[in-house]
């Protein structure tokens, strides 16, 4: 290949990492990485993509894990002509020892192009680069290291969730069993397209939602509490002591009026009623705040990104479920609405269009969920409100 | 989840795939009137007692080893 890439070069100037450096170090040593430049660089020239989506291609037994990608310039950059991405499991929370990292990067070095992202959208391990022949053999080599295929095309995506307790004192669930347990028990629905399209389970320990969850999977699991905020009284003054504007930040910020503040006694306290959980005092004292005690999860539905329709934001469906393994009120769940929207989705649709489309009233009905308050899916868009005179 | 898969249900399946050249979970449940649940967890046992294989075409299908 021509290595005189000028306008690739431009993307390595500036102050922050380079991925193009990043893949000239590849070229040094991988001849695919070498014809990736070559592509890259063509595209910007033509103004034009140079990829294509590639096909059924895949490891035996399994319908996904892989993304196949073929170049439309085969006879220019041979060694890049199919440069298929490999989706890889991630273990809970994205936790790695360095001899594990090490062991797929050794496994990749051998049969892909050497490089990665860590990690993708999806949360999974992604390796950008291999040829179709070269697919069973990593698999394979990557199965003999522990390390499994995680799912794309229409089928459960790789379950994602926050570090939780593992690194963070506010996480109320245990995210990383949940993301494990859940693995674990559906992997026919990972490894098995067979649905409508894509369904995405993700979790975080606390509403501050670190894995973006609300806006991101079909059905979200966000840590929260049945009682009420634990405030400590003597941090609280500390705080005041110390000239934080406990009235300014925290009270008048506080979304629902819940908390009140005493100047005289510097005192904060809660209308637990009220609080909708939303963290903000939490973030702001975390030495003086803390969730409750009694934790579980709020479960919510519906978050994407636009295919059919625009992007949707995840609405409650339970507002506490208890999370505790085996998680079978969970997992009842799941399976109910897989059902339903395998039974009632188009192709391609996702179960918030789904839901759009049939009505909340409908889903409600035939999953046998009675509706709540917390269920309102957005507020009214029109202020007015007409009676009719009788 | 109500249901137990039995042999007698897994047998009916294999009678079903005996009849078509490919299925989807959910068309076998349709076609025994079962539940898909149900459907399921027999397929995914079937596949496990290696009767059964899966083939990929955009979506998952299950057809009858060898056939």
């Amino acid at each position: 290949m021509d290595e005189n890439t000028p306008l690739l070069d431009e993307l390595e100037k500036g102050p922050w990492p380079s991925y193009v450096k990043e893949i000239k170090r590849a070229a040094k040593k991988n001849k695919a990485a070498k014809d990736l430049l070559g592509i890259q660089e063509l595209s910007y020239k033509d103004k034009v993509t140079h990829w294509k989506h590639g096909g059924i291609v895949g490891v035996t037994g399994y319908g996904g894990g892989v993304i196949g990608r073929y170049s439309d310039v085969p006879e220019q950059f041979p060694n890049a002509a199919s440069f298929h991405t490999i989706r890889v499991n991630h273990p809970g929370g994205w936790f790695y020892t360095t001899k594990a990292l090490r062991q797929i990067c050794d496994v990749w070095e051998k049969f892909g192009s050497g490089m990665t992202n860590f990690h993708g959208s999806t949360g999974d391990i992604i390796l950008l680069g291999t040829t179709t022949e070269n697919l069973q053999p990593c698999f394979d080599a990557l199965a003999g290291i522990g390390f499994d295929l995680g799912g794309s095309g229409s089928a459960l995506r790789t379950i994602a969730g926050c570090v939780g307790p593992a690194r963070c004192e506010w996480s109320t669930i245990d995210t990383l069993n949940i993301v494990h347990d859940l693995t674990m028990e559906f992997q026919d629905e990972i490894h098995r397209p067979r649905w409508p399209y894509k369904f995405k389970i993700k979790a975080s320990g606390c509403p501050n939602d670190c894995v973006a969850a609300i806006a991101r999977a079909d059905f979200t699991i966000i840590g929260t509490w049945r009682d009420s905020l634990r405030i400590d009284q003597n941090s609280v003054k500390e705080y005041a002591e110390k000239g934080f504007d406990i009235h300014k930040l925290i009270v008048d910020r506080c979304p629902t009026d819940a908390l009140e503040w005493d100047e005289k006694k510097k005192e904060l306290t809660l209308k637990p009623e009220d609080c909708v959980r939303c963290m903000h005092c939490i973030n702001k004292m975390p030495k003086a705040i803390r969730p409750g005690v009694e934790g579980g999860a709020t479960i919510m539905i519906g978050g994407k990104a636009p295919i059919i329709k625009g992007a949707y934001l995840s609405w409650v469906l339970i507002p506490f479920m208890k999370m505790e393994p085996p998680y079978h009120e969970m997992k009842e769940l799941l399976r109910k609405i897989w059902d339903w929207w395998d039974e009632h989705g188009r192709t391609r649709e996702r179960l918030a269009e789904l839901v759009e489309r049939v009505g909340l009233k409908r889903f409600l009905r035939e999953m046998g969920i009675k509706p709540v308050p917390q269920m309102v899916f957005k507020p009214r868009a029109n202020p007015y409100v007409f009676f009719d005179k009788k | 989840m109500n249901g137990e898969v039995t042999e007698a249900l897994k047998q009916k399946i294999i009678e079903h795939l005996g009849t078509v050249s490919k299925a989807k979970n959910k068309e076998v449940a349709k076609a025994l009137g079962i539940e898909k649940h149900l459907a399921d967890k027999a397929i995914g046992e079937l596949s496990k007692e290696d009767r059964i294989e899966y083939i990929y075409l955009d979506t998952s299908y299950i057809k009858l080893k060898g056939k």
